[in-house]
């Protein structure tokens, strides 16, 4: 623990000091904004926020040079944490007085938090927001439908699949939940390939990639998510039932051991070709095809022949303006130009696994990545079920959703257990399921 | 000794006890401070200890608690009964006089796992009791009842050079003279060493085992590097040093709460310091130690 507390007190130190060595070495504040033309050589520095400590070299190579040449006068640092300390990072910055000017948004409760505490400069009216559509701008507003960040990316999640396993078998890619159970018997029967590459040892990729990508086929999407949040519909409703029931369909076609079996071990098998299929997040695209694999991608399955297709689209990160910025007009300048395409194919192509969110499509260059994008076509897109407003409390719903998921697998806990867990733990907090 | 001296002493411990203030002794203070507060909605407010009864109150948090708080006993007594007689073991071994010239290469070769980093021992671990591509058919860290005492023994294995070398520098103390005298009077091997040797490195044992309850009360760093901020499966390996991070420092799905994550580090400061004052003011003074 005093480890932890050195270094709780080292990160603040340390942000304290950056800051503080940011202030004297930017020129002085430009108050009117960047709009009036700055006299040459003095520039407004912007800081950027950001948990996406990998992407350093990205943002300051790339993404920023391309901004800085459009805009002389603006020059923005990227200034990221670690993903863990990220959150915690920022609440104490901002309370603290040294938080950067650009804040990176994390989608629903943690975002509706700091718009509570006054992180955030509104947006509301301002053009740059016409970029999107409503639901992709949900995510990061209040109650009362105010906007606070500009969204910059989502992840899809979906089914990896090795198409010369599929060809040696002659197996079609499956597009209802019958061939979909029918396809993994035939590689079972086989007995050359491990049918489903999942592993039960990190639970939230049964919940992110297991129920919240082949779920929302049962619960409708937004109407079942809609439906728990507004308390209209329970976890223990038929609809939900029958997706924890397809869910446990895939324990008899997982590879042995799997209780034990981490993350990058389900890629592993994939990648070594021992493994038919993975169902993954589409930003670990570059892992998955890193072996020359000859891999495909395909969506949830749907329940009936021609039935509704679905498509998990989770909002991952969004920029919001600090309320303590005092460089408010240049860093409005920045977020306005997050929302071009200039920003978003440049973004997404250097990232590829993230997706844009804006109404204008935008071209991949990796090709799984656009297979992925057009999974979204005639989709409906929804994103995970337990982040929006079901966590906000203790105990919170999508760690439970983890946990009951993990234990139907590793200790074949039933549907029916599981939901009402998790009906009493949500209707323990959060009014509208009480 | 006159007054200059006590200045003397003064000014050379100073920097070292500014050191020690600023980044041990005022965090700890602060963070106590912090768990009398409610930051939630922005603005600090007092609430005296609201937080603590919340923590044990909240079916959920406090369920996570006990659980964490048992985990973490476990975790301690597998250390107290493995690494500590394993140390000892060894460190006898070692000054034993058996190994002739090669002490020094087991010395080495025993203290090598403990300088090296968790994530390394974590990693390693994992690959070999992987069952797809180690050597165990049985997923130990995916069954509840074999992940907390497989995560204690990979910790075991890294830091028992800890108690070894501590207690084979005392043994190394201990007088040859005194050793002779009991050879003189017809003791073996096994009688001089508990009726000659661990007398006088008691201390230093009793030392090892209050510092191993620290540590492992403190403990933290392996089981993130195994297990992550929720460790699973079903939080069977969960420890206070999780817990703590998880509340403080929020998951995926869990809001950071930096207040009753305060509040989850001051009731880990009271468990270690109630017990290490017990143990220093009850048993180690009984423990005596003789002057040679």
């Amino acid at each position: 623990m005093h480890a932890i507390r050195a270094s709780v007190a080292l990160v603040a130190a340390a942000a304290a000091v950056l800051t503080a060595a940011c202030a004297p070495s930017a020129t002085p504040v430009t108050t009117g904004g960047s709009a009036a033309p700055a006299a040459a050589g003095e520039k407004t520095v912007l800081t950027l926020g950001s948990w996406r400590t990998e992407d350093l070299a990205m943002w300051e190579d790339e993404i920023l040079p391309a901004f800085e040449k459009s805009h002389p006068d603006i020059d923005v640092k990227f200034a990221a944490t670690n993903t863990n300390e990220y959150n915690a990072a920022i609440q104490s910055q901002v309370d603290g007085g040294t938080g950067p000017d650009l804040i990176t948004c994390r989608p629903y409760d943690v975002n509706r938090s700091w718009i509570k505490k006054g992180y955030f400069e509104k947006l509301d009216g301002k053009p740059m927001l016409e970029a999107f559509e409503p639901l992709a701008l949900d995510p990061w507003s209040d109650d009362a439908g105010s906007r606070y960040c500009l969204p910059t990316a989502a992840v899809l999640a979906g089914f990896y699949y090795n198409k010369d396993i599929f060809a040696e078998l002659g197996l079609q890619v499956p597009t209802t939940q019958d061939e979909f159970l029918a396809v993994l018997k035939k590689i079972k029967d086989n007995g050359k390939y491990t049918p489903l590459a999942v592993g039960s040892s990190e639970s939230w990729q049964l919940a992110y990639n297991g129920l919240y990508s082949i779920g929302p086929v049962y619960w409708k999407g937004e109407e079942g998510r809609q439906g728990l949040i507004k308390g209209t519909k329970k976890v223990t409703d038929p609809d939900f039932q029958k997706a924890f029931d397809a869910f446990a369909a895939w324990k008899p076609y997982l590879p042995k051991g799997f209780e034990s079996l981490k993350y990058p071990d389900m890629t592993q098998l994939f990648t070594l070709g021992k493994a038919a299929i993975l169902p993954d997040g589409s930003w670990n695209i570059n892992q998955v095809a890193v072996d020359g694999l000859n891999v495909g991608v395909f969506g949830p399955p749907t329940d009936v022949p021609g039935g509704d297709r679905y498509l998990q689209e989770m909002p991952d990160m969004a920029i919001g303006i600090s309320a303590a910025s005092k460089n408010k007009a240049a860093a409005e300048e920045f977020l306005a130009w997050t929302a071009t395409p200039e920003f978003l194919e440049l973004y997404v192509n250097k990232l590829p696994g993230f997706f844009s969110m804006a109404k204008q499509p935008v071209t991949y260059t990796n090709p799984l990545a656009q297979a992925f994008a057009d999974l979204k076509n005639g989709a409906k897109l929804t994103p995970r079920l337990g982040l929006d407003r079901l966590s906000a409390g203790t105990p919170p719903f999508d760690d439970e959703v983890w946990r009951v998921l993990q234990l139907m697998l590793n200790e074949d806990l039933s549907t029916q257990k599981a939901t009402e867990e998790l009906q009493k733990g949500l209707a323990s907090w959060y009014t509208p399921q009480q | 000794m006159n007054r200059a001296h006590y200045r003397y002493f003064l000014v050379f411990t100073l920097p070292a006890l500014a050191v020690y203030v600023v980044f041990a002794a005022l965090p700890l203070v602060n963070s106590i401070w912090y768990s009398l507060y409610d930051t939630d909605s922005g603005v600090a407010r007092f609430v005296g200890l609201e937080n603590y009864v919340y923590l044990f109150t909240n079916p959920t948090t406090s369920e996570r608690f006990w659980n964490a708080l048992t985990n973490n006993l476990e975790f301690f007594a597998i250390h107290l009964v493995v690494e500590v007689p394993l140390g000892l073991l060894l460190a006898a071994l070692l000054t034993s006089g058996r190994l002739r010239r090669s002490t020094g290469l087991y010395r080495t070769l025993l203290f090598i796992p403990t300088t090296l980093s968790v994530v390394i021992v974590g990693f390693v671990w994992r690959l070999i009791i992987n069952p797809l591509w180690g050597l165990v058919d049985f997923p130990l860290l995916g069954d509840e009842r074999t992940a907390l005492p497989t995560i204690s023994l990979m910790s075991v294995w890294q830091y028992v050079g800890i108690p070894m070398i501590f207690l084979y520098a005392a043994l190394l103390a201990v007088p040859n003279d005194v050793l002779e005298a009991a050879r003189v009077e017809g003791s073996g091997a096994w009688s001089t060493f508990w009726r000659v040797k661990f007398p006088l490195i008691a201390p230093q044992f009793g030392l090892i085992a209050i510092l191993t309850y620290i540590w492992t009360f403190n403990g933290f760093d392996l089981v993130f590097a195994l297990n992550g901020s929720a460790p699973g499966p079903n939080y069977s390996t969960d420890i206070l040093g999780t817990l703590f991070y998880r509340t403080f420092f929020g998951s995926s799905g869990q809001l950071s709460d930096l207040d009753l994550g305060a509040t989850v580090a001051s009731v880990i400061f009271l468990i270690i310091l109630v017990v290490t004052a017990a143990y220093f003011g009850l048993l180690h003074r009984r423990l005596r130690s003789y002057e040679l």
